[in-house]
C-alpha cells in the first residue's frame, strides 16, 4: 500500500493542522507517513500545501504525484490537478460547502469534512476519527466531530485499511526538542527566525513541566552573549537561529571558542544568501558553519538526517559541548525541521546527560588549566574558587596576556582537544552507509530521506551519509569513496559544498554533482530522473 | 575582608593618574564593606567587563569574572544571572561600549529590570583605540576620525536610563572615590537594574573634562527626592555632557524605585542550574508522541 495525499489552501485555512491530523491517524493505524510542508512567507492568503506519503513500508520522503487532492480552495485544484495520478480523487469545495452551509458553521470545518471523506475511503472506523478529534481539539470538538461525520457519510468505502502496529509521528524540530530535554537542557534562548522558530515554540510550551527556561532576548547578538553568560554560570545552554541570525552571532561564536564555554547552536538553514527564501529549504550554510567565527578554534558541526537522528545528534551535541568545553553547531534545515517522520519507536542516545562540572574544585583552581587532552575541568562561580572567562588571550587562570610564549601555549592547549574529539566522534557513527553497489551517492543532512527512498530503485548504488562535518571523518569517507566506481554528490545547494570539504580534507575531487537550489527538497523521482541523465 | 583582598597581582596598565584607579578602589571598598556587613558574598559575586580601558578592571579584581566582547556586557550579565540567580552580577562598560556598540542591550536591560548593576565608565572618548569620539562625546570635539569636529550632540546617558525605566539611576565621579563608593554600595543592594554613570575623564584624550568637572560637579543633597521621577529628570537635564559653558554637574543618586525584577517572574529561576539534579525521564519526554 502506498498513497500520496496533497492538502492545500490559503494560509490560515488549516492544511498544516489537517495534514498532521491525518498523518497521526495513519501512524496510529500502523502505517509509515512522511509529511512535507510547503508554505510562503505570509500570514493569510497565498497557497500553502502539505504532501503526505503513506505506506506500509518505511517512508522518508514525499513525491509530487498524488492519489488524493484535498482542496480547501480552488487554487489548490488548479495548481495540482495536473499531478493527480491516474484514478486519483479530488475532494474540494463542491463536497465541503453544502455541509458547512447545512451545519451553519465556520469555513474552517471544511478540513474536517475532507478528513471524513478520506477515511471513509480507507474504511477507518468513525470512532477512531472522533477520538483523534477530541485529542487534538479538546472537549469542544462537537462541531469538528459533526463535520467529520458529515464528510464520512458523504464518502464511500473503497479500501479496507488493515490495522498494523502503531508507530510514532514526529518532526525534526520535535526530535531536536526532546533530544535537548533528554540531554539535560537548562536554558534555551532564541530570537524568532524561520525555520528555527518551531523549536523555540516547542520548548517554550514545555518549559514548566521540564523545569527549563526559554526566553527570547532582544536580538541574536544578545541571544548568544547571554547564552555564554549562562554557560559561564553553569547552565546547559542551547540557542537557535537560521543562517542570517547565526551570521550576527559569529563574533560571540568565536568568543565561545576562546573562552572555552560549552554551547549548542541550533542553526536551521533556509534559502540564502541574505534573507533569501524565508520558508524554504537549503543546505548552503555548510561551509559557513564549519568556518564561522574569526580566528582558529576547535568546534563540532553535525547534521542530523531525520527525526530520529535529530534526537540522538542533539544529545551528542550537548555531550561534546560539555565534555570538551567547545561550541557545537547542530546544522539542520527547513526540510528536516518542518517535516514529520514516522518511527517504529523513538530511541535515545545512550550518552549520559550529566554535567561536566567539578563537584569540589580546588582552591587554586585554574579555569584554563593545561591538561593532556586540552580540556580544563570546569568549575562555576559560586563554588568558591575564582572562575574566569576571557575573550582576550589569557593564561591558565584566565588573566589577560600578550606575551608570545603563553599565546602559543594556550592556542596549542585548545587545539589539543581536536585529536581526542576526533577519536570520540569515530565512536558516534560519523558516517553511515546504506544499500549495496559499486557506485556511491554522497550527501549530508535532510537529503537522506529522498535518497533512502530512491535507493531501492537505483541499480548498483550505495549511499554515504556524512553526519559529522567537523571534525571531518576523513578516513571513513576516503575509504568509501576509494572503493566506489562512480561517486556523485547530492546537495540542496548551488555549488555542492560537501564536495569542496571532501577535496580539502582528503584531496579527492567529486566532479559529479546533483544539486538543487530552488528552495525545494529532493524527491526520489527527481533524483532518479537526474541520475538517468 | 579588606579591600586589598579584592585586588590581584596583575600589572596595571592604565595610564599613571587615570581616574579608573578611583573606580577600582571604590568598587573594592564597596564590595569589601558589603561583605563585612554580611550583605554580599564575594564567592557569589561575578563581574562582567567589555572591551576598552574600562575592561582591564577584569584583571585587577580578584572576583569571578567574564571579560567578554566590546558592547556585549549587558547580555553577558543577563545570561550570568539567568544561569545562576544567586549571583551578585556587576557589569563594567565603557561609554562607547555601552552607548555605541551595545546600545540596544542597554535599552532592554532597563526594560527587563533584572537584578544586576551596570557601571559605565564615562570618559567621552574611545581611549584604548587612541581617542575617537563616541556617543557621549560633546559636539565640536576634534580627533583622528573627526578632524572636522564631532557634529552631533552627545547622548545624555543618565536621562536615557531614566526614560527607559531603570529602577536605580546614579552618577558618580571617579575623582570623588568615597562618594562613588557609597553610590556603588546602594546600587549593588538595589533589587533591580541599577545604572551608575561614572564620570572618568580621560587624562590623555579628553583632558579638558578634569578641570571642568572638578569645578562644576556637585553632590545631590537631601533636598533631592530620589523617589520623585520628575525631579530626577530635571536634575538629569542640568548638564548635557558638553563643555561650551560652565554648567553645574550633579552627582549622586538621581532616582530609585521598585518594580518586580525579571527573575522574580520566572518560577523556574529558583536555584543555580548547575545544582539542579536532572534525571530526564524518557517515557514522559516522549509520551506525547504515543
Amino acid at each position: 500500500m502506498e498513497k500520496t495525499i496533497l492538502i492545500g489552501g490559503e494560509a490560515g485555512m488549516g492544511s498544516a493542522v489537517t495534514s498532521h491530523f491525518i498523518g497521526k491517524i495513519f501512524t496510529e493505524w500502523g502505517y509509515y507517513v512522511f509529511n512535507y510542508r510547503d508554505y510562503p512567507s505570509l500570514i493569510r492568503g497565498g497557497h500553502n500545501f502539505n504532501i503526505l506519503k503513506i505506506s506500509d513500508k518505511p517512508v522518508y520522503s514525499h513525491e509530487l504525484k498524488y492519489d488524493f487532492i484535498l482542496a480547501l480552495d480552488q487554487k489548490t485544484i488548479d495548481t495540482h490537478k495536473k499531478d493527480l495520478n491516474k484514478g486519483g480523487l479530488i475532494f474540494g469545495n463542491k463536497d465541503t460547502e453544502p455541509i458547512i452551509q447545512k451545519l451553519q458553521g465556520p469555513k474552517i470545518l471544511a478540513n474536517n469534512v475532507l478528513i471524513g471523506l478520506l477515511f471513509k475511503h480507507f474504511g477507518v472506523d468513525l470512532n477512531i476519527l472522533f477520538a483523534a478529534a477530541e485529542k487534538t481539539f479538546g472537549k469542544n470538538a462537537d462541531m469538528v466531530k459533526k463535520s467529520i461525520q458529515e464528510g464520512y457519510q458523504l464518502g464511500s468505502e473503497k479500501e479496507k485499511l488493515k490495522k498494523l502496529t502503531a508507530k510514532r509521528f514526529i518532526s525534526g524540530t520535535e526530535g531536536m526538542g526532546i533530544g535537548a530535554i533528554a540531554a539535560g537542557l537548562d536554558i534555551y534562548l532564541a530570537y524568532p527566525m524561520t525555520p528555527a522558530t518551531p523549536l523555540l515554540h516547542f520548548l517554550a510550551k514545555r518549559q514548566i513541566e521540564n523545569n527549563i527556561l526559554v526566553f527570547q532576548p532582544e536580538n541574536e547578538i544578545a541571544v548568544i552573549n547571554a547564552a555564554l553568560g549562562a554557560s559561564f554560570a553553569g547552565a546547559k545552554t542551547m540557542i537557535g537561529t537560521s543562517g542570517g541570525g547565526f551570521a550576527l552571532m559569529t563574533e560571540a561564536f568565536s568568543l565561545a571558542g576562546m573562552a572555552e564555554l560549552p554551547l549548542v547552536v541550533y542553526s536551521s538553514q533556509r534559502g540564502a544568501p541574505s534573507t533569501g527564501l524565508a520558508t524554504h529549504t537549503a543546505q548552503g550554510d555548510l561551509k559557513f558553519a564549519i568556518n564561522a567565527g574569526h580566528g582558529e578554534f576547535p568546534r563540532v558541526v553535525l547534521t542530523p538526517g531525520d527525526a530520529q537522528e535529530a534526537i540522538t545528534r542533539t544529545q551528542e551535541a550537548f555531550y561534546l559541548a560539555g565534555k570538551y568545553r567547545i561550541p557545537v553547531i547542530l546544522l539542520s534545515d527547513k526540510h528536516l525541521a518542518e517535516s514529520d517522520y514516522t518511527l517504529d519507536e523513538i530511541k535515545k542516545s545512550p550518552l549520559p546527560a550529566g554535567r561536566f562540572i567539578l563537584e569540589n574544585p580546588p582552591e587554586d583552581y585554574k579555569s584554563y588549566k593545561i591538561t593532556v587532552n586540552g580540556v580544563s575541568p570546569a568549575a562555576v562561580p559560586g563554588q568558591g574558587p575564582i572562575v574566569r572567562a576571557n575573550s582576550y588571550e589569557h593564561d591558565e587562570y584566565g588573566h589577560t596576556i600578550e606575551d608570545a610564549a603563553t599565546t602559543i601555549k594556550m592556542q596549542d592547549k585548545r587545539f589539543k582537544k581536536s585529536a581526542y574529539l576526533k577519536k570520540e566522534i569515530s565512536k558516534l557513527n560519523p558516517v553511515s552507509v546504506y544499500g549495496k553497489g559499486s557506485n556511491l551517492l554522497v550527501s549530508h543532512g535532510s537529503t537522506k530521506g529522498a535518497i533512502l527512498d530512491a535507493l531501492p530503485q537505483l541499480k548498483n548504488f550505495r549511499f554515504l551519509q556524512v553526519s559529522y562535518l567537523e571534525p571531518f571523518p576523513s578516513e571513513a569517507v576516503a575509504k568509501e569513496i576509494k572503493k566506489s566506481k562512480k561517486v556523485i554528490l547530492v546537495e540542496n545547494s548551488a555549488t555542492g559544498a560537501l564536495a569542496d570539504v571532501i577535496k580539502e580534507k582528503i584531496g579527492i575531487e567529486i566532479k559529479n554533482k546533483i544539486l538543487k537550489y530552488d528552495g525545494r527538497p529532493f524527491t526520489p523521482a527527481y533524483l532518479i530522473k537526474e541520475l538517468k541523465k | 575582608m579588606e579591600s586589598k583582598d579584592l585586588g590581584t597581582t596583575q600589572i596595571n596598565t592604565w595610564c599613571p593618574g587615570c581616574p579608573n584607579f578611583g573606580i577600582l578602589n571604590s568598587v573594592k571598598e564597596a564590595i569589601a564593606e558589603l561583605v563585612n556587613e554580611g550583605k554580599v558574598s564575594a564567592k557569589d559575586t561575578a563581574l562582567v567587563a567589555g572591551i576598552g580601558c574600562h575592561g582591564k578592571i577584569y584583571d585587577y579584581l580578584n572576583l569571578n569574572g567574564f571579560n567578554g566582547l566590546h558592547g556585549r556586557v549587558l547580555p553577558v550579565c543577563f545570561g550570568t544571572k539567568l544561569g545562576n540567580p544567586d549571583l551578585t552580577v556587576i557589569g563594567f562598560g565603557g561609554d562607547g561600549d555601552t552607548f555605541d556598540e551595545g546600545v540596544s542591550h542597554f535599552v532592554h536591560a532597563c526594560r527587563y529590570n533584572m537584578d544586576i548593576t551596570m557601571m559605565v565608565h564615562i570618559n567621552q572618548v574611545f581611549a584604548l583605540t587612541t581617542g575617537q569620539a563616541n556617543a557621549i562625546t560633546e559636539k565640536g570635539f576634534i580627533d583622528g576620525s573627526t578632524p572636522l569636529g564631532q557634529g552631533e550632540k552627545p547622548i545624555n546617558s543618565v536621562l536615557l536610563a531614566l526614560e527607559l525605566g531603570a529602577t536605580f539611576v546614579a552618577r558618580g565621579y571617579a575623582l570623588q572615590a568615597p562618594h562613588l563608593k557609597e553610590i556603588m554600595k546602594k546600587a549593588i543592594l538595589h533589587k533591580g537594574f541599577s545604572y551608575i554613570d561614572i564620570l572618568q575623564p580621560c587624562i590623555v584624550y579628553h583632558k579638558h573634562s578634569v578641570p571642568y568637572l572638578s569645578k562644576n560637579a556637585y553632590k545631590l543633597d537631601e533636598t533631592h527626592d530620589i523617589s520623585n521621577f520628575n525631579q530626577a529628570i530635571e536634575k538629569a537635564r542640568e548638564w548635557d555632557y558638553s563643555y561650551e559653558k560652565d554648567t553645574k554637574v550633579p552627582i549622586g543618586i538621581f532616582y530609585e524605585t521598585q518594580r518586580p525584577t525579571f527573575e522574580s517572574q520566572w518560577p523556574q529561576l529558583k536555584q543555580p542550574w548547575h545544582t539542579v539534579d536532572r534525571k530526564p525521564n524518557w517515557d514522559s519526554i516522549t509520551r506525547e508522541f504515543k
